[in-house]
């Protein structure tokens, strides 16, 4: 297990990649964004976007999924997240893309009245040609390392 | 069509009636965001959050269909997407059972400073559950197309 206090200033966390059909941009899009860009592939071309592209909550979905997958590799102790500072969507997500992030942590800092910390990262997804596609900044709680007994282990 | 020039500052709105299933928070953590306080109830159970819990970014998720299915057909949500938002703030975790809807308040409406064509909205967002506690607050952008100079000139 990882805590809050393994985790230094200017740490990069490779989040990895993962490949998004047409398929899976249609069915999040059917169920929580149905707009003609990004449900039906013939109308998105008359779309100022020219084409089929994901929704940006599906963009972040893929972006916390590329985080979650570094989180649990990394064995870290994550205990959810109070916000997001400002999340930009800078270059549509189409079709056959093969994203691939990195997180940069900004900051940390310990909790005052809880036994966790909050780190701030900057997580930022590229695609297949390395445009970067969304950015954000935003911070996570973070368990501490449990406290050991005196004597323990010595 | 709604051109940047229809959007009213100051305008609020109240949308929206979601009903939360445990299915559809494990589905979505699954596929987006594989921790066990939204993938595994007995799991959850232990955790600070002490059940199952959906992730904030299925909470935007789900507020983004209330918005979708609350706009009049017949004009475009933001002609031109959205670039991003900013301050979202995860104020209560949403929980299986939960009924969520939304209340929205146009912020700004601002034309662009480089493309003379179009515009950006901020819209101020705030989601609540079936017990009027706010769950999620954010500041949303959309893009909207400036109306048409020729338009206004026709009588």
């Amino acid at each position: 297990m990882r805590y809050f206090e393994d985790i230094e200033v200017g740490e990069v966390w490779d989040l990895g990649q993962r490949e998004v059909d047409e398929a899976e941009i249609v069915e999040f899009a059917t169920k929580y964004d149905p707009q003609p860009f990004h449900i039906d592939a013939v109308a998105a071309v008359e779309s100022f976007f020219g084409g089929l592209i994901a929704s940006g909550w599906h963009t972040s979905a893929i972006m916390m999924g590329l985080l979650a997958g570094s989180i649990k590799s990394q064995k870290l102790d994550a205990q959810g997240a109070p916000g997001v500072d400002q999340c930009r969507w800078l270059v549509p997500v189409r079709p056959g893309d093969v994203l691939h992030g990195r997180a940069t942590v900004l900051a940390i800092r310990p909790s005052n009245t809880r036994p966790m910390g909050l780190v701030t990262l900057r997580t930022e997804v590229f695609n297949q040609g390395d445009a970067k596609v969304a950015q954000m900044q935003g911070t996570g709680m973070y368990g501490c390392r449990p406290a050991t007994k005196v004597g323990d282990g010595a | 069509m709604t051109y940047l020039e229809d959007i009213v500052v100051g305008a609020k709105r109240s949308f929206g009636h979601y009903e939360v299933t445990a299915a559809e928070i494990i589905d979505y953590g699954k596929l987006y965001d594989d921790q066990p306080f939204h993938t595994d109830p007995e799991a959850a159970k232990d955790s600070v959050f002490g059940g199952l819990i959906a992730s904030g970014w299925h909470t935007c998720a789900m507020f983004m269909r209330m918005a979708c299915d609350a706009q009049d057909p017949d004009h475009g949500l933001a002609g031109l997407g959205s670039p991003g938002f900013d301050d979202l703030k995860w104020l209560m975790p949403v929980r299986p059972g939960d009924i969520l809807s939304a209340q929205t308040k146009v912020l700004s409406a601002t034309p662009s400073r480089s493309k003379h064509d179009r515009g950006t909205v901020r819209i101020q967002i705030r989601i609540f559950n079936q017990k009027d506690e706010a769950v999620l607050e954010m500041i949303s952008m959309g893009r909207y197309l400036r109306r048409p100079a020729e338009a206004t000139a026709e009588t």
